[in-house]
């Protein structure tokens, strides 16, 4: 069975390192956007992606909120992980079922949030992993 | 003064009236019921540039160039003159050849006197375009400030998620066991300052709330530190206290010194345990204590130095004019930080 992919987008090359490496860590595979277009690009590509771990404040068309939204609505099935450093954000704006976390996130917890949210794909998608 | 050479004043009350539109500061105007100019304060000549000789007895619309014949304003103080309506702060931009438009507000009212005969309308004018352009400069200032501040915290939060992306990959690679403790130890700071800073973010300037901040720390701490909450837990017993901010500061960083020190070194060997932080104020006293349940105190060695923890304690006590006093707690260690304020002395001495 071949590792779950995580889709990382985040504007900043070091923290993105970082949360591909974090990603690795915790047994799934990791893959990079810089922002929001290049995200959807990638989205569009390729058809494993099963989890969009995306920051907000990044350069062009979408920040991390739209592209939550716009995730939701093209890629249903996507889990989404939404972080940012601004003080005054929450689930609320996000997609029901997404979960929020400040900057700077704690690695541990949100290793542990997209085990959980992965091991919910498992049990209500069980049989599709080829 | 300008007074209509037809209306001799008659009376002394009649020429004190004149005079004293004549010497009203704000722009004024007396209009009879044909809207013909009775007299006009020095004032409103002065602002609008119109030659004081030939306003009584003309048209409000024909003063100037024109520029007050607007139909609409007439119609207004037609009807204020007939008695129908009156113009309540009715703004209107006077537009002048060669000049920037004017923003006014107009009042105007039917003078109730004995003389049922003779129609009299009092207009008031107010030039707010310097007044309006500041509020508009003031509130521009306000959402600059609000997008800054936004943009601060942003930055301040991906400068620390850098530093905490580094230190836990270092933690990740590095050979040494020890070094691993002290690279997680520094990643462990780092959370709890960046829950500092939120938490200060969140309640603006003033005072914070000791209870919900020193809760919020703990749980963060707990995150970064704790395996398993099962084994060990922090308890937080705060009272209604509430501190000033740069206070509230150096207390969290107290909180997280010896709480890092107490994970460490209370419960060796997966031992089970509580660690309890404790804050309480009675006027201008406080003290704030963590204690946990653990293996205590070791005998200090004389050839050990005090860890950076222990500096950063007395450091921070320090500042805060408060003691730091440590007792074995039977089981376990209690570290108090204890502000008292000396008593007052010696009552009645002259100064």
């Amino acid at each position: 069975m071949s590792p779950k992919v995580v889709l990382v987008v985040e504007d900043s090359p070091l923290i993105l390192m970082n949360a591909l490496d974090m990603v690795e860590a915790a047994g799934f595979a990791g893959v990079g956007a810089g922002n929001a277009d290049e995200a959807i690009a990638i989205l569009d590509a390729r058809t494993d992606i099963r989890l969009v771990f995306t920051d907000v404040e990044m350069p062009g068309t979408f920040d991390g909120v739209k592209l939550a939204h716009y995730i939701r609505n093209r890629w249903p099935p996507i889990h989404l992980i939404v972080v940012s450093g601004r003080v005054i954000e929450g689930e609320s704006l996000l997609p029901t079922g997404s979960r929020f976390f400040s900057k700077p996130y704690d690695n541990d917890t949100l290793v542990k949030e997209m085990t959980r949210m992965l091991a919910i794909i498992d049990a209500a998608g069980s049989g599709q992993e080829v | 003064m300008v007074a209509a050479p037809d209306l001799r004043p008659e009376t002394h009350a009649l020429s004190l009236m004149l005079a004293v539109i004549a010497a009203s500061g704000a722009p004024l105007l007396l209009l009879d019921g044909a809207l013909k100019v009775i007299a006009a304060s020095a004032s409103f000549c002065r602002d609008f540039q119109i030659e004081p000789a030939g306003v009584p007895g003309r048209r409000l619309s024909a003063l100037g160039h024109g520029e007050w014949n607007v139909p609409q304003l007439t119609s207004l103080l037609e009807g204020t003159a007939s008695g129908a309506t009156e113009v309540h702060a009715y703004e209107f931009d006077l537009k002048r050849d060669g000049q920037a438009p004017r923003l006014l507000v107009m009042n105007a009212h039917k003078l109730d006197y004995d003389d049922k005969e003779r129609v009299r309308v009092l207009l008031a004018i107010a030039d707010v375009t310097a007044a309006r352009a500041s509020d508009k400069l003031k509130d521009n200032l306000l959402r600059e400030k609000a997008i800054l501040l936004q943009e601060v915290q942003h930055r301040v939060a991906n400068s620390l998620q850098i530093i905490a992306s580094i230190l836990m990959q270092s933690a990740r690679k590095v050979q040494s066991e020890e070094t691993r403790g002290h690279l997680r130890d520094a990643h462990s700071r780092l959370m709890s300052i960046a829950e500092v800073q939120r938490h200060l973010a969140a309640s603006r300037l003033g005072d914070v709330e000791l209870r919900p901040y020193l809760v919020q720390l703990c749980k963060s701490l707990s995150a970064s530190m704790i395996h398993d909450a099962k084994v060990l837990s922090i308890e937080v017993v705060v009272d209604d206290s509430v501190t000033q901010a740069d206070i509230s500061v150096s207390l969290g960083l107290i909180v997280t010194e010896l709480v890092i020190n107490a994970l460490k070194h209370a419960f060796p060997g997966h031992r089970a345990g509580k660690i309890v932080v404790e804050y309480g104020s009675h006027g201008a006293n406080w003290t704030l204590s963590v204690r946990d349940n653990g293996i205590g105190m070791q005998p200090a060695s004389a050839d050990r130095k005090p860890g950076l923890g222990t500096n950063i304690v007395e450091a921070l006590a320090k500042r805060l004019d408060a003691e730091v006093q440590v007792t074995g707690a039977d089981p376990g260690t209690a570290v108090s930080i204890v502000h008292a304020q000396p008593a007052v002395a010696a009552v009645g001495r002259s100064v």
